[in-house]
């Protein structure tokens, strides 16, 4: 019957089909008794030492996994914990918060609190706002920032390291010690010293965009000092070769980097562009001093408070129960932190990736 | 046209230049000479006027006192030393804790299991958030409008967590002090597990980069699991740990929500710029000689694989 069946199929395969060895006799299942004293008997021909090995094994085998579930599952759930609160809440009108029978699914549904919410952040101009800014600033960034890092991988020059250090020290210095005299440089600003000269007036740019796209552009906006070191840290583990290569072929130093080295660190420019786009979606520090005007999310988000207690409840000071204006809140970092989470289940590989492979572990 | 005379090296170092000129003008402006200025500063009186800031040496007494602002923020300010202590102190406890904790989650997903991708994705998952305002709010940080309840906000998910999560996978009722006893561990390892994603990614990128080699020989030995951590694992990734405590020194450093970062800021809102100046370089300085001695100790405890 069987042979029927194959003679069809020509070839190695049907040759090695026909010529099966044969299937061993299966072993008869033995009961858990027999099973253990199968175990017991192979244990006699080992060591004591060998012995007491495999027996550990077998129980740190058994035992392991589950502790190790509970304290996996134990961990996601408390980093998930805000999060899964912030959907629960998000959709239940605010008054099912004080009824201390609904935990986590709401008794009734309610489109109303996002609703609200989109009214009070302006959400689709201000979405629109910060995705220019950040989209805009991330990629400036990441052009400046991977020059810088290229420059410093591959080029001796005088200085170098001295120039480096202040690379470091960007890395530590907090923005909050050099805010003032950056806040008096953007207040005051002065083309070259110049400007005061001729027009005896300096140019106010608080509250323009400039503020923050001019740093991006000379590779000096959110954490550039840490990207610098991680362009730095992946160029540096491309070959030499590609370069000397690039120039035998008549390539400048500045062609050999853009059509040579930018497409071989692809990978260290997306994990760069996503962190700076993060970073500029969270950040409400710079922006709050510098550049107030534009509404970024983030920003709104702090300032949201007041402002639904004027749409809400018609008075910015109202006393309002935190517990009460706790769905508006929740709804509306919801909203605010959804375009980032999408984009971090999309490209989470290059997110984690990115971080371990392009910078520290070549230290 | 006179072609300069220059050997390849030099025309190599100078296209180096030209790669960081952009960066270099820009560290000019926005770093470099706010940093310096702000250290010129912290010697003198400083006050907004319109148009630009009044600058005045300091006197105390009739006599000039360069150095008054940095004796006033050590031995007058009620606040600032005690606040540097306990800042330096939380970190030194809190670095322990955070490294080998993120060392131990980074080898528990190192293991293979099931969801093991979903495990990591979610550990990482508060460096995305943890930055911005959504984590003030969820942990109750941002002031809530005169609303003087805002510490419910972080109580909110800090008080019954473990009760919560007991009753999300079905059990109830369980021992009121047991509870409590859990409720102030997990409000702890949330704070942690918030602090610990690059960390954890940075542990798990060096466990992967051990050879395979090392494991091999160890499992033919027989090693328990426990000797192939002491024996296998940390010495291959002790350089890692260096980085990792560097890491969150300077995390929690420069965190604007600490005591000190917080003190800081609310006297330079009160326009005193050379006081806080001042507090802010001394405050820089501590931390500079902490990351040199932890540097010095661990330099000599990590293990190179040459």
């Amino acid at each position: 019957m069987a042979d029927t069946t194959m003679t069809n199929k020509g070839g190695l395969s049907g040759f090695l089909q026909k010529h099966k060895p044969e299937k061993a006799p299966k072993e008869p299942k033995m009961s858990r008794k027999e099973r253990r004293e199968r175990f017991k008997k192979r244990l006699e021909c080992l060591t004591p030492e060998e012995q007491r090995y495999l027996k550990r094994k077998q129980v740190t085998d058994a035992v392991w996994p589950v502790f190790r579930a509970v304290i996996v599952f134990g961990l996601c759930f408390i980093i998930l914990y805000p999060l899964i609160f912030m959907i629960s809440s998000a959709f239940r009108p605010s008054a099912d918060m004080n009824d201390p029978t609904i935990m986590w699914i709401p008794k009734h549904y309610t489109l109303s609190n996002l609703k609200e919410v989109i009214k009070a952040m302006d959400f689709w101009k201000t979405l629109g706002n910060t995705l220019v800014l950040n989209i805009g600033c991330s990629i400036i960034q990441v052009l400046t920032c991977a020059l810088t890092g290229y420059g410093f991988a591959r080029y001796k020059f005088k200085g170098k390291s001295i120039l480096f250090f202040v690379v470091i020290m960007m890395i530590l210095v907090p923005p909050q010690i050099i805010l003032i005299p950056q806040y008096m440089f953007f207040r005051y600003f002065n083309p070259l010293g110049l400007w005061h000269m001729i027009t005896g007036d300096f140019i106010n740019l608080i509250n323009k965009p400039v503020t923050m796209y001019f740093p991006a552009l000379t590779a000096n906006g959110l954490r550039a000092g840490l990207f610098i070191f991680l362009f730095r840290q992946s160029f540096m583990g491309l070959p030499k070769e590609l370069e000397d290569a690039a120039a035998l072929d008549g390539c400048s130093p500045f062609t050999a980097f853009v059509r040579v080295m930018v497409p071989n660190a692809g990978s260290t420019f997306l994990t760069v562009f996503l962190f700076s786009i993060v970073w500029y979606w969270n950040d409400y520090y710079v922006s709050t001093s510098f550049f107030t005007e534009n509404k970024t999310i983030a920003l709104t988000l702090k300032n949201l408070s007041s402002n639904i207690k004027v749409l809400v409840f018609g008075d910015a000071n109202a006393q309002v129960n935190t517990r009460e204006i706790i769905v508006w809140m929740e709804a509306a970092c919801l909203i605010s932190i959804l375009p980032i989470l999408v984009l971090y289940v999309c490209l989470q590989k290059n997110f984690t990736e990115g971080i371990a492979r392009s910078g520290l572990t070549g230290m | 046209m006179k072609r300069l005379n220059l050997s390849y090296e030099k025309k190599k170092g100078l296209y180096g230049y030209g790669f960081i000129a952009l960066w270099f003008v820009g560290a000019l402006m926005f770093f470099i000479i706010p940093l310096l200025q702000s250290f010129y500063y912290s010697f003198h009186t400083v006050t907004p006027e319109t148009g630009y800031l009044d600058i005045r040496p300091l006197t105390s007494g009739g006599k000039t006192d360069i150095f008054l602002n940095y004796k006033d923020a050590f031995l007058k300010d009620p606040n600032f030393s005690q606040y540097l202590v306990e800042v330096l102190k939380d970190m030194a406890l809190n670095l322990p804790v955070i490294v080998v904790f993120s060392l131990f989650v980074a080898i528990v997903i190192n293991q293979k299991f099931r969801g093991r991708t979903f495990a990591r994705a979610v550990f990482f998952l508060p460096v995305i958030i943890a930055t911005g305002p959504v984590y003030a709010i969820i942990t109750g940080d941002l002031e809530t409008g005169g609303n003087n309840e805002a510490a419910q906000f972080s109580t909110m998910f800090e008080a019954d967590m473990v009760d919560q999560l007991l009753e999300f996978i079905g059990i109830y009722g369980f021992g009121d002090t047991f509870t409590e006893m859990l409720t102030e561990i997990t409000s702890d390892i949330l704070n942690l597990v918030w602090k610990c994603g690059i960390q954890i990614i940075i542990f798990l990128s060096a466990l992967q980069g051990i050879p395979a080699s090392a494991k091999e020989a160890a499992a033919i030995e027989g090693a328990t699991s426990w000797e192939f951590f002491w024996k296998i694992t940390l010495p291959y990734i002790s350089s890692m740990i260096l980085v990792n405590i560097v890491y969150t020194v300077i995390d929690a450093f420069i965190d604007p929500t600490n005591q000190v970062m917080e003190r800081l800021l609310s006297v330079q809102s009160e326009w005193k710029y050379g006081y806080s100046a001042a507090m802010a370089w001394s405050y820089f300085g501590i931390i500079l000689i902490a990351l040199g001695i932890i540097f010095a100790i661990m330099n000599k405890l990590v293990w190179y694989d040459d």
